[in-house]
């Protein structure tokens, strides 16, 4: 059947185009899906890494008082009999300006379960290697991805020395796959030399359990209540597997209108194949071989393009999850075997979805019928039909799932949540072409007086069974741009609001803890100094909640956090809920009760009024829940007491000062410049350690638009494929519409006048397709801030519509489908009138 | 060669069953050439369309080169269109994708049979040969009707069925290409049922057969066949 099969392909030799569109599709479709997979699967790697690292499994000692360790603390901790082990973790800058994070280890008294010594070092099986490491010239460990950060190819890496910016040289490098990204793994000796930190020490771990207490004098954090990077970022992950997803689909209209283009126009050699003795399974199978041909050559450039996609955009993600996060992220791919393969998978599952509906239409249609296109289209009614209904279903789902979704407690159910926002949009697609098939009838009936009008009605119904797909694909893209669009302005809006009212020092200090107290006392003796708001910060565990109706026992590591209430603090901090009022809540806060963020609140359904217990290094501490404050970014549930109250009872150690300015004339950024001046002069803190409210802001606007350029930038791409949907159903029929257009040159309509005519019929027919896509749009916005917002990050957002949004989404539909529209358009413009006639007589 | 044997058939409209053929026999016999005649919506179509094994009959037999249509599956059908019979069709329904060669390979191909001197013969016969390289679309409508026969007949089937091969012709062209199916048609020896609404192309047959309203009607013979 090899004849059959190239004659079948044959097709494509003379209508290149079509193919090309195709393979396009597939491309597309497949480049996006496999480039956000690539970066999920790069990420993952990471986390994997990173959590198999000493520094997130082990119980971690610092000093109580705040002062930084030193090697004495790890010898008398050890001559007690503590199985501790130091840590010294700092930055290095590469001779090539890179910042690296060096961590130096001892590694005969790391605990021997922990990820350095099983994986990330040979020391295992080959005993000599691990006193290769700690004896001169000593190793750099480091992941096979760091090496071009170093500016060394992978091979030439191994046994090299390279230098530092300040002219230091590393110790020989050895490649351990098993490491995090961007992190060198030394002996703590060469550590302390690289980083000349002498006999201080960045950290005391032991094996997590070891201590059932922290000794005198120090504080013990457990392993369990540091959550990992995995866990915290899945959501950012998820968000942006649902953004590949839908760029996925969006690519698929593509390939099934050229699919259904490519068959409808082979319809007449089917005929005649089967005219010739090919029996009809076998053309189905045929089909069916040429959509695995197709599919293979598309998803693999798909594939190929998608790692190059998120080699490119990686970068920006890893630093993203580097800001929100703190995860760190390799900057270069790592790619598992199974990325292909799944991506492979994918693609082509995909296409044969796709490809099903058209290969099951071919196989129903009798030898006879194959040669009508009539027959063809006549399916289309049927077609219509089966939409409304499928269409009905989907919606009666998508309700069942928010029926369920509204019984769960907040905070549940972002699986479902995105299910709830497929199914709508499945629906309104669904729906779309029967509304348009019913809204184009009604206006061919009221245009009956004028004809001309009437003809482009009655043209764009033939159009549409060939136009309905690609208008499917723009109402999911232009729905999904107006919903992703109106939650990340939302976001924006709330987020700098937010910003506003929490940040209202003018000025920020961060002092060394050891320094905090006499730089507090120092500051708080100047006269242009207003206020001062100093904080706090400490880790615990939430043991219990007690209400009225009882207690429960909990286990939930939260973030302590310590605010100074004040004249300029407590009118704007922003309060979600409270017990009884603001002003009563802010008293209670300064009476030793607390505030609690949302992300808390929803998580373990805690209300106001209710009493806490937390873990304190003096045993528990019990507080009562006065309000609920909105904590945007924060992946943690944190509880907020006054600073004072903290320290006292948590012996937290100090954050940062917020510097209010007194009124006094000056400019503020002269007045930040003396002060900053005076703070260097007295306390040696450094020129640039003191920061102004705006730069902060700048920094934290900053991280907020990074986090959604991704998003945008998947957003504006599923446009753009939506677009090429349109576009290369248009280029596909415009032989055909031309040849229909030439009688009513012929009858006197100029060609100006067609390609005008042509542009308002698509241009309607998008608008209506921008109409529909505005209240499904304004649903998904719903679904995402007070559903999977919830329960991604923990927060719920306050609903905006914003007009400016719906106005640009009905601009886009209309200028995607006029950019669209536009060549066909000049094409006929541009053919001479006896060409049209001749086309016509062709046929 | 083939056999009608009290053959009817009928399709189904909004005004209820339209019987198009109505106990139909015929017989056609190796080598014989049978001119169909009637008038539009008559079921001459029906007729050529149930001896190809396109559609079935409702009641009575198709028989082809002996075998029963109605017994042989989809794919029997199929197997017996390609390795036995030949199809001329008015629209030519050549495939544009391809050359003129390959077109007038394309059924001795698929039927596993090419003949690369049979090839070579027909298109010089056809007169063809200097356009082997091009593409349907650039040949006048005489051409691409002669390459559609070729193609019908490049696997030399027992039966050729010819629906108005000349219909969509000027008088010139017809003549011209009529005149070669029958001499190809005699060359190779294989019997030929052609539907034609012309007289005069129905003339040149051994035999010509009226149908009216689904009811064969009168035949005359118009010479004696050629073995």
């Amino acid at each position: 059947m090899l004849t059959a099969l190239l004659t079948l392909l044959s097709h494509y030799r003379r209508h290149p185009g079509q193919l090309a569109l195709l393979l396009l599709g597939l491309w597309v479709a497949g480049a996006l899906w496999s480039g956000v997979q690539a970066i999920n699967a790069s990420a993952r790697d990471s986390y994997a890494r990173a959590e198999a690292l000493f520094t997130t499994g082990l119980d971690r000692l610092e000093r109580r008082d705040g002062k930084p360790l030193a090697r004495a603390d790890f010898v008398s901790l050890r001559r007690q009999g503590l199985a501790v082990s130091p840590l010294l973790e700092g930055t290095l800058v590469t001779a090539l300006g890179e910042r690296l994070t060096v961590i130096g280890i001892d590694p005969l008294t790391l605990p021997g379960d922990s990820a350095f010594a099983t994986a990330g070092s040979p020391s295992a099986s080959h005993p000599g290697e691990l006193t290769a490491f700690f004896t001169p010239p000593w190793q750099t460990r480091l992941a096979p991805d760091t090496t071009p950060r170093l500016g060394l190819e992978r091979q030439a890496a191994p046994g090299a020395e390279p230098a530092l910016a300040d002219g230091q040289r590393l110790p020989p490098l050895v490649l351990s796959p098993a490491l995090p990204p961007d992190t060198l793994v030394v002996d703590i000796a060469v550590a302390a030399r690289l980083l000349e930190r002498g006999t201080t020490l960045s950290r005391l771990v032991t094996a997590a359990g070891e201590l059932e207490s922290a000794p005198a004098g120090y504080r013990l954090t457990r392993a369990d209540t540091r959550v990992d990077p995995g866990e915290l970022t899945a959501s950012f992950h998820l968000n942006l597997t649902a953004m590949a997803l839908l760029a996925l689909i969006v690519g698929l209209f593509i390939v099934q209108a050229a699919l259904g283009l490519a068959l409808e126009q082979r319809l007449g050699l089917l005929r005649t194949l089967r005219a010739l003795g090919v029996p009809g399974r076998t053309l189905v199978a045929l089909l069916a071989l040429e959509l695995a041909l197709l599919g293979l050559i598309g998803a693999l450039a798909g594939i190929a393009s998608g790692a190059w996609l998120a080699s490119a955009l990686l970068p920006d993600v890893a630093a993203t999850l580097q800001s929100l996060y703190g995860a760190a992220v390799g900057v270069q791919l790592r790619l598992p075997w199974h990325y292909w393969l799944g991506g492979l998978g994918v693609t082509l599952g995909g296409l044969f979805v796709a490809g099903s509906g058209i290969l099951w239409r071919a196989a129903r249609l009798g030898v006879l019928g194959l040669g009508q296109a009539q027959a063809w289209r006549a399916g289309f009614q049927r077609q219509l039909r089966g939409q409304a209904i499928a269409g009905s279903l989907a919606a009666l789902l998508a309700l069942a799932v928010w029926t369920w979704l509204a019984a769960q407690p907040a905070g549940e159910g972002l699986v479902a949540g995105f299910v709830m926002i497929a199914t709508m949009m499945l629906a309104c697609a669904l729906w779309l072409s029967p509304l348009l098939a019913a809204g184009l009838s009604g206006l061919g009936r009221l245009a009956r007086p004028h004809p001309l009008t009437q003809w482009a009605l009655a043209d764009l119904q033939l159009q549409l069974p060939r136009l309905s797909l690609a208008m499917m694909a723009l109402l999911i893209a232009l729905s999904a741009n107006l919903g992703v669009g109106s939650m990340v302005g939302g976001f924006r809006l709330t987020f700098l609001d937010w910003l506003d009212q929490r940040l209202t020092a003018d000025l920020y200090l961060r002092p060394p803890v050891g320094q905090f107290d006499s730089v507090q006392e120092w500051l708080a003796a100047r006269d242009e100094i207003a206020e001062l708001l100093p904080t706090a910060d400490g880790e615990s565990t939430l043991l219990e909640v007690q209400d009225a109706a009882g207690r429960r026992t909990l286990q939930v590591p939260v973030s302590l956090f310590g605010i100074t209430p004040g004249e300029r603090l407590t009118p704007t901090w922003p309060l979600l809920e409270t017990r009884a009022g603001r002003e009563a809540a802010w008293t209670a806060l300064e009476a030793g009760e607390a505030f609690i963020n949302e992300q808390l609140a929803l998580g373990q359904g805690i209300a106001p009024g209710e009493r806490l217990v937390l873990r304190s290094p003096g045993g528990q501490e019990r507080v009562t829940v006065a309000a609920i404050y909105p904590d945007y970014g924060n992946p943690r549930g944190e509880v907020l007491l006054a600073t004072a109250a903290l320290r006292e009872r948590f012996a937290a150690a100090p954050g940062s000062l917020g510097i209010v300015l007194a009124d006094t004339g000056t400019p503020g950024s002269r007045r930040a410049e003396a002060l900053s001046r005076a703070l260097d002069e007295r306390f040696a803190l450094g020129r640039d350690a003191l920061r102004d409210q705006r730069e902060v802001k700048a920094l934290s606007t900053e991280i907020f638009e990074r986090t959604f350029a991704i998003t945008r930038a998947l957003n504006a791409l599923t446009l753009a494929v939506a677009a090429l949907a349109l576009l290369a159903s248009l280029l596909a029929q415009a032989r055909e519409r031309r040849r229909r257009l030439a009688p009513l040159w012929a009858l006197g309509v100029t060609r100006a006048r067609l390609a005008g005519i042509q542009l308002a019929q698509l241009g309607g027919v998008s608008l209506l397709t921008g109409l529909a896509a505005v209240p499904l749009g304004i649903a998904i916005t719903v679904c995402l801030v007070a559903v999977i917002n919830v329960a991604a990050f923990g927060w719920r957002l306050p609903l905006h519509v914003f007009p400016a949004e719906i106005g640009l989404t009905l601009a886009t539909a209309i200028g995607v489908a006029l950019l669209a529209a536009g060549l066909p358009a000049l094409t006929l413009w541009r053919t001479p009138p006896r060409t049209l006639l001749a086309e016509e007589e062709a046929t | 060669m083939l056999e009608f044997r009290q053959v009817t058939k009928a399709y189904a409209t909004p005004q209820g069953p339209l019987e198009v053929l109505a106990g139909v026999d015929l017989t056609l016999a190796a080598g014989e050439s049978l001119a169909l005649m009637g008038e539009s919506g008559s079921g001459k179509s029906t007729l050529l369309h149930l001896a190809a094994g396109l559609d079935l009959p409702d009641r009575g037999q198709v028989r082809v080169a002996g075998l029963a249509i109605s017994s042989l599956g989809e794919a029997g059908r199929a197997r017996l269109r390609r390795e036995t019979l030949g199809l001329v069709f008015q629209q030519f329904h050549l495939v544009p994708s391809l050359s003129v060669r390959d077109n007038l390979r394309l059924q001795a191909r698929l039927a596993g049979r090419e003949d690369s001197a049979w090839t070579a013969e027909l298109l010089e016969r056809l007169g063809l040969t200097g356009l082997t390289k091009r593409y349907p679309e650039q040949l006048s409508g005489g051409q691409q009707q002669r390459l559609a026969i070729g193609r019908a007949l490049a696997p030399r089937p027992a039966l050729l069925l010819a629906d108005e091969p000349t219909g969509n012709l000027d008088e010139g062209s017809a003549d011209e290409v009529l005149e070669l199916l029958l001499a190809l048609v005699r060359d190779t020896g294989c019997a030929l049922l052609m539907v034609t609404h012309s007289p005069r192309v129905a003339a040149p047959l051994d035999r010509c057969l009226h149908l009216t309203h689904g009811h064969l009607g009168q035949f005359r013979a118009t010479r004696t066949p050629t073995p």
